[in-house]
């Protein structure tokens, strides 16, 4: 009976440990083919995840490279408090774009934020079952819309209407913009921010309604706190997908390189003027290292936001 | 391993297959080839009707065309990303803002009549050139100093690069300097969008080639005189240029034949012509 156990032991040789344990003598069995194939497969993912950062880092490097060349016929301060962008005529102030750029996403985020947001509380909270399950659909099919149609549709429809409603001769400007970036990144916001807040576990609301709170307390105290961080993701999103827009804004936005004094001037944002003009330069010319450098700043300012977001929800983690 | 091995063998030996095919075909068919064509949204109208007739002709050639402005035209020839590059001025000269382009080869295939056009809503049908140029310039605002109705004008221009704007200040302005700021002042991209953009802005103004031009916008004259085929071929209007394919060198191949076909005066004097474009032997 106690010389059956060695026998039964190996016999098992499946178990991990017991075929690492033993080599059977020769060059690739087993225990040689499970090691190299482990070893092939961690090279696959870190090299996978190296290569992303290092297209990343291309990029930044190459915009940067070539963006620099500007400042060897600008000055920085030039190029960065002057809004006299003239490039005929050697004015290369970029601060009309960059405040454009700012303005627009700031503007496009304080009326995307709390409308998604009530869509989705409508969504997770309010909607009958088979209202639910076919709006969601809706939202994700309205992702996939190609902006070039939303550009085309505020061009066509949104500023003629926005003509008539302010009285200005021509509507093209940051409002109108910003109205078309908000219808296309609603959806995004909303259905993400619908996702984390179907996510905040049914024994949270059920507490709040034993503790007496009314169903408006229950969700803005309760349920969207618990969700913050999924809806900071959505609103990251949104943003990302707002600051780089370029088709949609490219069409409604005028495409004249000043400072707007109202919502209605046309104006230009870093990513318009560069469609708009990086076709039409030649290539070794001031003009077109200005471009680069403002695709430059344009990453560079997605990258900090996407970093600010990040800080913000870190920090609005601790009371949730 | 069985199975796909199989399936590769299979998928293997069918393009061999179509490869085979095809050679064969090929040596029947005396054209193929790739034309990439980029540059003057002004020009684009005939390029278009030109491609699809000469792709009936020859199934074989391959033609994709866009535009973003004159300038491009030359440029992504320059870098090799098009074939042709359709430009509205001779871009192997030095025209005044542009540089030549050394080593391009400038093919005439067709002449244009730029016309300064306007919303319908404007009064006002015919325009000075001191006019135009104060309307240009910024320097008249209103409809009614230049006999219209009491109006802000809107005005609309081309991006720099572009061929009709090339030719409009030089041919329509006499030379003198676009405005580049104002509430009413917007830049477009292209031919197309200028189109869409006067149709739909009550008291816009701006400029585009007459094939593009609708009945939902109105071509004024300029200094009395309509921008017609007519009136360009007596010498009365002044507001023409011949557009340009530019090429690498002289054209070989299916880019040749192409430009060749655009250049027969069956296509001049047939689709061209009924494009509102006219013919280049008409003005010679």
């Amino acid at each position: 009976m106690i010389d059956m156990n060695p026998s039964t032991n190996s016999k098992a040789p499946a178990e991990l440990g017991q075929s690492f344990g033993k080599t059977s003598g020769s060059k690739f069995d087993r225990k040689a083919r499970l090691r190299w194939s482990n070893q092939l497969f961690r090279m696959i993912c870190i090299g996978s995840a190296l290569f992303v950062c290092l297209v990343l880092l291309c990029i930044l490097v190459l915009m940067l490279r070539t963006g620099v060349l500007t400042f060897s016929n600008v000055s920085l301060t030039e190029f960065f408090f002057s809004t006299n962008w003239d490039p005929e005529n050697e004015h290369y102030g970029a601060l009309t774009f960059i405040l454009g750029t700012l303005a627009l996403t700031s503007l496009t985020m304080l009326i995307s934020i709390p409308i998604s947001v009530i869509i989705a509380v409508f969504l997770a909270e309010m909607t009958p079952k088979w209202l639910r399950n076919l709006l969601r659909p809706v939202l994700d099919l309205l992702v996939g819309i190609p902006s070039v149609v939303y550009g085309f549709l505020g061009l066509t429809l949104l500023i003629p209407w926005l003509r008539n409603l302010s009285g200005h001769d021509l509507a093209d400007g940051l409002l109108a913009a910003s109205i078309v970036l908000t219808i296309m990144v609603l959806p995004t916001i909303s259905r993400i921010s619908d996702d984390a807040i179907s996510a905040v576990p049914n024994k949270y609301r059920d507490a709040a309604y034993a503790l007496g709170a009314n169903r408006f307390q229950t969700v803005f105290r309760v349920v969207l706190p618990a969700a913050r961080s999924g809806i900071m993701y959505a609103v990251i999103l949104g943003m990302a997908r707002a600051i780089g827009e370029t088709m949609a804004v490219v069409m409604v936005i005028g495409n004249t390189a000043q400072l707007p004094n109202s919502l209605f001037t046309p104006t230009a944002v870093l990513t318009s003027n560069i469609v708009m003009q990086i076709s039409s330069v030649e290539f070794d010319s001031t003009w077109n290292y200005g471009l680069y450098m403002m695709g430059f700043i344009l990453l560079a300012i997605s990258l900090l936001m996407i970093v600010a977001v990040r800080i913000l929800q870190k920090k609005g983690g601790r009371y949730s | 391993m069985k199975k796909w091995m199989k399936s590769l063998t299979a998928v293997m030996v069918a393009v061999s297959l179509i490869g085979g095919a095809s050679s064969a075909v090929e040596a029947k068919s005396n054209l193929k080839g790739n034309i990439v064509i980029n540059g003057s949204s002004a020009l684009l109208p005939f390029t278009l009707q030109a491609a699809s007739e000469f792709k009936k002709e020859n199934p074989k050639v391959k033609i994709s065309a866009s535009a973003a402005g004159s300038i491009t035209g030359p440029q992504s020839v320059r870098k090799g990303i098009a074939d042709i590059g359709a430009v509205d001025w001779d871009a192997s000269k030095n025209v005044p803002g542009f540089n030549k382009f050394d080593g391009l080869v400038a093919n005439p295939v067709a002449v244009t009549v730029f016309t300064a056009v306007a919303n319908p809503n404007v009064g006002v049908n015919s325009l000075t050139t001191k006019q135009l140029q104060d309307i240009f310039s910024g320097k008249v605002t209103n409809w009614k100093e230049v006999g219209g109705s009491d109006a802000k004008i809107v005005v609309v221009n081309r991006k720099f690069g572009s061929g009709t704007r090339v030719n409009f200040q030089q041919k329509a302005l006499d030379g003198k300097e676009f405005m580049n700021k104002g509430d009413n002042y917007k830049e477009v991209g292209s031919s197309g969008d200028m189109k869409t953009t006067i149709e739909t802005t009550p008291n816009a103004i701006g400029y585009i080639d007459l094939p593009y031009v609708t009945s939902k916008m109105k071509a004024l004259s300029i200094n009395g005189v309509a921008p017609t085929e007519k009136n360009v071929l007596n010498g009365s209007y002044k507001v023409w240029g011949i557009g340009y394919y530019m090429t690498k060198g002289q054209p070989t191949g299916a880019t040749k034949a192409f430009i060749e076909y655009i250049q027969s005066s069956k296509f001049q004097n047939g689709s061209l012509k009924k494009l509102k474009f006219i013919p280049l032997s008409a003005v010679k």
